[in-house]
């Protein structure tokens, strides 16, 4: 009884640091399950992902009170872990979740004059969705991890 | 890179690949399955941006 529960803990402690690794690294949440070829293949895919997604100037969303769709998309960002934040320092050269309140005259304009830089190049609507499509993937991985690390998927 | 065509497969190809190694075990059957996936999204945006065309810009 006292050996189950045991083994039940450090199976929950597993499961967890398998989801916290594959936020934190895409792919090392199945590297840490062993399942370390697919691990690799799909830090390679996320990583070219978002890589493209930058070089195309698409940009990280700012959470914004007046778009409530901006608050999913931030969340999916927000699923690539510390990815998101090279994505944020590269779009605003700061690490930023909220667009600034007009009142805040500085900051409204400097991110505003930053986000119209981005939205003006050609290829920003395909650079964001490589990004959000990024986000996905690795959110998608966490929730694969998880099932690995259950039992739920072998 | 300003090609819309290929950003549209280099995007067809980086999705066909996550979901190949996502729900297949062995290195042969995902790279079939990413071919397909690629291969799929590649000639039905062709075929949505074919009928698209005959479709009124408006204005």
């Amino acid at each position: 009884m006292n050996g189950s529960s045991k083994d039940g803990s450090s199976n929950r402690l597993r499961v967890v640091v398998a989801c916290v690794l594959a936020w934190l690294i895409p792919g090392a949440g199945h590297f840490y399950l062993g399942k370390r070829s697919k691990g690799l293949v799909f830090l390679a895919i996320v990583a070219v992902t978002f890589l493209t997604g930058l070089a195309l100037q698409g940009r990280v969303y700012l959470a914004t009170p007046e778009q409530p769709l901006s608050y999913l998309a931030t969340f999916a960002n927000l699923a690539l872990g510390p990815m998101d934040l090279i994505g944020r320092e590269a779009t605003y050269e700061r690490i930023i979740y909220v667009f600034p309140r007009e009142s805040d005259r500085a900051n409204y304009q400097d991110i505003l004059d930053r986000t119209r830089a981005r939205i003006l190049a050609v290829t920003h609507e395909y650079g964001t969705t490589f990004i959000l499509t990024a986000g996905l993937m690795n959110l998608l991985l966490i929730l694969d991890a998880f099932d690995f690390g259950i039992g739920r998927k072998i | 890179m300003a090609s819309h065509f290929l950003i549209m497969c280099l995007f067809s190809i980086l999705v066909g690949a996550f979901f190949a190694t996502l729900t297949r075990d062995t290195m042969r059957e995902a790279i079939k399955a990413a071919a397909l996936l690629a291969l799929t999204m590649v000639g039905i945006s062709l075929i949505i941006a074919y009928i698209m065309y005959f479709l009124p810009l408006g204005g």
